[in-house]
């Protein structure tokens, strides 16, 4: 096995990373764009850009409440991203296994 | 691992394709253990800051007492100690939770709410009948030495032993029930038994309790 079987998608340091925070959290429980964006120090603008790769393949769901400065983002890790991360986990422990 | 993933986009554009299987290994690894420590609200700070108020609020309250052969009650003192103690703790514990919380909504937001709501009506249940008995005339000495510090305590542990159950919180769920236990088991020892051992069993396994939170916080990740 090579690290081609990984899922490219979350095979960046920046998307594994907002996975697995994510997956840190029940099912059901959403994350605030900002405390995310705190938690993994990345640029506002890094992060949309990540979130919005991750959001076309269906892994979250970003929903926005409210409006101007008072609106707030929402981020949530959906049943297809956390099997899709389980998948890429249990793929990336045959792989270790197998070195 | 059966076939590769085709997303119509390179891993090398977005740094994926230098990241060896070792280093993503450590970022799961590390990531999951930060947000872990930072989401979860049992924080083994508080868990001693709890060993504290039993040690040496219900303990202050037993230290007063200790050369009574009867029953006058707990000195003014134990029981301002105690008090500030809870004071102390509670105003402690505040950060840490609005720290772990802050940002999350949903599911767990609704449950913590309803959790909260059942907490206090059991605690208020409980001092509610504490009050009844003194009113229906029970003595001071069951309703404030034995009833006082370990009914109520049971009533708060039982109304978490559900939640705690129902999300799969293992170390909660035991220690709400070992603290029902010893909370149960002190009252056969009168005023002096029901303050000092509850206390320092309570103290005990808050102290084991933040041991395994600590433990878990540590632990590696598995999937």
């Amino acid at each position: 096995m090579t690290s081609d079987a990984l899922n490219p998608l979350i095979h960046v340091p920046a998307r594994l990373r907002i996975l697995v925070t994510l997956a840190a959290l029940d099912d059901g429980d959403t994350l605030s764009f900002t405390r995310l964006q705190e938690m993994l120090d990345l640029t506002a603008g890094n992060l949309i850009t990540h979130l919005r790769k991750l959001e076309d393949a269906g892994y979250v769901r970003a929903a926005k409440t409210g409006n101007g400065a008072s609106s707030l983002t929402a981020v949530t890790l959906t049943r297809p991203g956390r099997a899709a991360l389980d998948t890429y986990t249990a793929a990336l422990r045959d792989l270790l296994a197998g070195l | 691992m059966n076939g590769t993933y085709d997303t119509g986009q390179s891993g090398d554009a977005d740094g994926g394709g230098d990241l060896d299987p070792r280093q993503a290994a450590a970022i799961i690894e590390q990531t999951a253990i930060r947000a872990r420590r930072q989401f979860d609200p049992s924080s083994p700070i508080a868990a001693v800051l709890g060993a504290g108020v039993f040690l040496f609020g219900y303990g202050a309250v037993w230290w007063s007492m200790r050369d009574q052969r009867v029953y006058t009650g707990p000195a003014g003192w134990s029981v301002a100690v105690l008090y500030g103690l809870i004071a102390i703790a509670a105003i402690a514990s505040r950060p840490v939770v609005r720290r772990a919380t802050a940002g999350i909504g949903g599911r767990a937001r609704r449950q913590m709410q309803m959790q909260a709501a059942a907490v206090a009506a059991a605690g208020i249940a409980a001092w509610t009948v504490q009050g009844a008995l003194r009113y229906l005339g029970v003595s001071f000495e069951v309703v404030y030495g034995v009833y006082g510090p370990t009914v109520p305590l049971i009533a708060l542990a039982a109304a978490s032993t559900g939640f705690a159950a129902a999300r799969g919180r293992w170390p909660e769920l035991g220690l709400a029930i070992v603290v029902m236990l010893i909370a149960a088991g002190s009252t056969f020892f009168g005023p002096k038994g029901a303050w000092g051992l509850t206390g320092l069993g309570c103290a005990i396994a808050l102290l084991l309790y933040a041991a395994v939170l600590r433990t878990r916080l540590r632990r590696p990740v598995r999937s």
